[in-house]
């Protein structure tokens, strides 16, 4: 389906979006849904005044409809109660939008499911249940990537000369001072490093080298962990696990460093 | 024109009229073949470049099968070839995929390393259509001339573009579109050489040494005869043209937006194409906002395709899909004037600031530089 044949009403929304924005303070909660993987992701924030959604805003990564459905969705409930805004569904949306492409129904149009869950938020923190982020992170002996034996070539337990990394995409697994010390370093030699980490910020006891990394052109993957090293003779790809998402993907590579 | 109207005689009639078409139709033979540096008999004709893909692929695999069953391609080919690999796989053959490194360029060595006794076809394409980067086309000819394995490559993308020459590029395939050096839609050809070995795949009447039956679609080959015509005498010339306009756009884009970066081969890139990633955008929305200004380009997003899925050739080349969605693809052709360049460069950071500020992955960015 081509993107030309988005309603007019879609590319009004989508050019001049409604409501974009962040909120914060009391009695906001914001919902969070889709992923970079899929293409689409948007955050929707309410802020709520006597069981009403006073204030919301909205910001999202995606396709032309995915802007628009989340503006359109910011009008639609402002000033509806919690539960009108919880029936509001993607369907609706899509209608007051007067349609979407068949194939965008599904993958862009999630600003429904975002409203819900900064709904559910603010109900989970009312009743003094707040959120938690799951911690998967997990310490001690990392095991063994799937395939790690069966490379020569490819796979890093220790470096000593970075100057072979020249113009290799490298990915670096996040185990520590000296992994994000060797990440940083390798900008030097190559445009493309890769720092996996299955927590959810990079955090060290050097608080400088964790602010360097952020600012560096690293490469950061959170929330993850490789599974398995595929390749012929050398390293070619990973096999990515996506721990929020519970998704796998391949990413291409030349090299993984895998400090001990 | 005429063509159509008074000179639409059948090639393989005894008439007056089909002495002429056959006239037309070897004339016009002879003329593509020199294009490439290929005989004029080397040359078939096909309803367009799928076809002859397919020609190549499907009607030499099975036709040498009891040499072997294993094909190398790599991992950016064009989605044709990539889909009949998947066909071949699943009647019988085993088809190898060669990486890319972080340029789209496949590695000799990798390449090398697939080779196996029962190899009986290599088919790696010029240049990306996509990404733009070109492969090292006379070192696979080489390797694969040395080794005895046949070798395709899909130049399509390539043409007009490139200088091509199969005998100094030691190609034994290749295949041509018309409508990508401007001439009319719905022919192709498959430069196949003098010895290569194919069974058709549409039978009939013989034409076309039996290789491609069916009447000669003659207006398409005169159509497609002088577009080569016209591109031969103004090639070199417009190749320096579009490389301007190509290093005009990249330099001003990379330097006037933070976090763009050009996807592809910083130099070994064909004449007309520009590709560049912006961080925290989704390149249909920058589709949609450019047309607005009346500007046209593709993405590698999934969002603006038909299956939803990110470009292969960006994920080759080792990107995220978060970051393939934010490509962006601009090509220059015949057309193209320096001015449209210019409005490109005018327009287009407006629009990657406006749809960054909308986006939740920028401000994580912004709040670390």
């Amino acid at each position: 389906m081509k993107s030309t044949q988005y309603s007019e009403k879609v590319l009004d929304h989508f050019r001049n979006p409604r409501n974009v924005g962040t909120l914060e303070g009391e009695n906001v909660a914001w919902g969070e849904v889709g992923n970079p993987v899929c293409g689409d992701l948007m955050k929707m924030y309410i802020k709520v005044a006597d069981d009403k959604i006073a204030d919301i805003k909205f910001q999202t990564f995606g396709c032309g409809s995915a802007i628009a459905t989340s503006s359109m969705i910011t009008e639609m409930v402002k000033g509806k109660t919690l539960d009108e805004a919880l029936k509001v569904n993607r369907q609706d949306v899509a209608d007051a939008l007067e349609g979407l492409p068949p194939i965008k129904m599904h993958c862009s149009n999630l600003a429904a499911d975002a409203l819900h869950e900064a709904i559910k938020n603010y109900r989970g923190q009312k009743k003094g249940k707040v959120p938690l982020p799951v911690v998967r992170a997990t310490k001690g002996p990392a095991k063994e990537i799937v395939g790690e034996k069966k490379f020569l070539k490819g796979v890093y337990y220790t470096v000593d000369d970075l100057s072979l990394f020249k113009d290799k995409r490298v990915m670096v697994l996040d185990r520590g001072n000296k992994s994000l010390e060797t990440a940083l370093e390798l900008t030097k030699h190559t445009g493309r490093v890769i720092m996996l980490t299955p927590a959810k910020v990079i955090s060290s006891t050097d608080t400088g080298l964790a602010k360097a990394i952020k600012q560096s052109d690293i490469k950061i993957i959170y929330e993850s962990e490789p599974l398995e090293i595929r390749g012929s003779e050398e390293v070619e790809k990973i096999l990515v696990h996506d721990l929020n998402e519970d998704e796998e993907y391949e990413l291409f590579v030349d090299a993984i460093i895998i400090l001990k | 024109m005429p063509y159509f109207r008074e000179r639409f005689g059948n090639p393989s009639s005894l008439h007056g009229e089909g002495d002429e078409a056959t006239e037309i139709l070897e004339e016009c033979r002879k003329t593509i073949a020199g294009f490439i540096d290929a005989e004029p008999e080397e040359i078939i004709f096909t309803s367009g470049a799928t076809e002859a893909n397919n020609l190549a692929l499907i009607g030499y695999v099975t036709r040498n099968r009891d040499k072997g069953d294993h094909i190398i391609i790599s991992e950016v080919e064009h989605i044709s070839i990539h889909n009949i690999a998947k066909y071949l796989e699943k009647n019988g053959f085993k088809v190898a995929k060669v990486p890319v490194d972080q340029y789209g360029k496949i590695n000799m060595q990798k390449l090398a390393s697939r080779i196996t006794p029962q190899t009986i076809l290599i088919s790696i394409g010029y240049a990306s259509n996509e990404i733009g980067t070109i492969q090292p086309i006379a070192e696979v000819g080489a390797l694969a001339r040395e080794k005895g394995i046949a070798f395709h490559s899909d130049a399509v993308a390539a043409e007009g573009l490139v200088p091509l020459d199969v005998k100094r590029d030691r190609i034994d395939l290749l295949t041509l579109s018309s409508n990508d050096i401007y001439g009319p839609q719905g022919l192709g050809i498959l430069y196949a050489r003098k010895g290569m070995k194919l069974n058709p795949l549409i039978i009939g009447g013989g034409q076309e040494r039996g290789l491609r039956s069916g009447t000669e679609n003659i207006a398409g080959i005169v159509g497609m005869s002088k577009a080569v015509e016209i591109m031969r005498q103004e090639m070199t010339e417009e190749i320096k043209r579009l490389v301007s306009y190509r290093d005009k756009l990249i330099k001003n884009i990379l330097a006037r937006i933070p976090k763009s970066h050009l996807n592809g081969h910083p130099a070994d890139r064909l004449a007309n194409n520009a590709h560049i990633r912006f961080e925290a955008i989704e390149g249909e929305s920058l589709i949609l906002a450019l047309r607005d200004e009346g500007v046209s380009a593709a993405t590698g997003s999934a969002c603006s395709s038909k299956t939803l899925e990110p470009s292969h050739t960006l994920i080759s080349t080792g990107l995220l899909h978060e970051e393939a969605h934010g490509s962006l693809e601009f090509t220059f052709g015949r057309f193209n004037t320096e001015a449209d360049v210019d409005r490109v460069i005018e327009v287009l950071p407006p629009i990657v600031e406006r749809l960054r500020k909308l986006s939740p992955l920028y401000k994580a960015e912004e709040m670390a530089t």
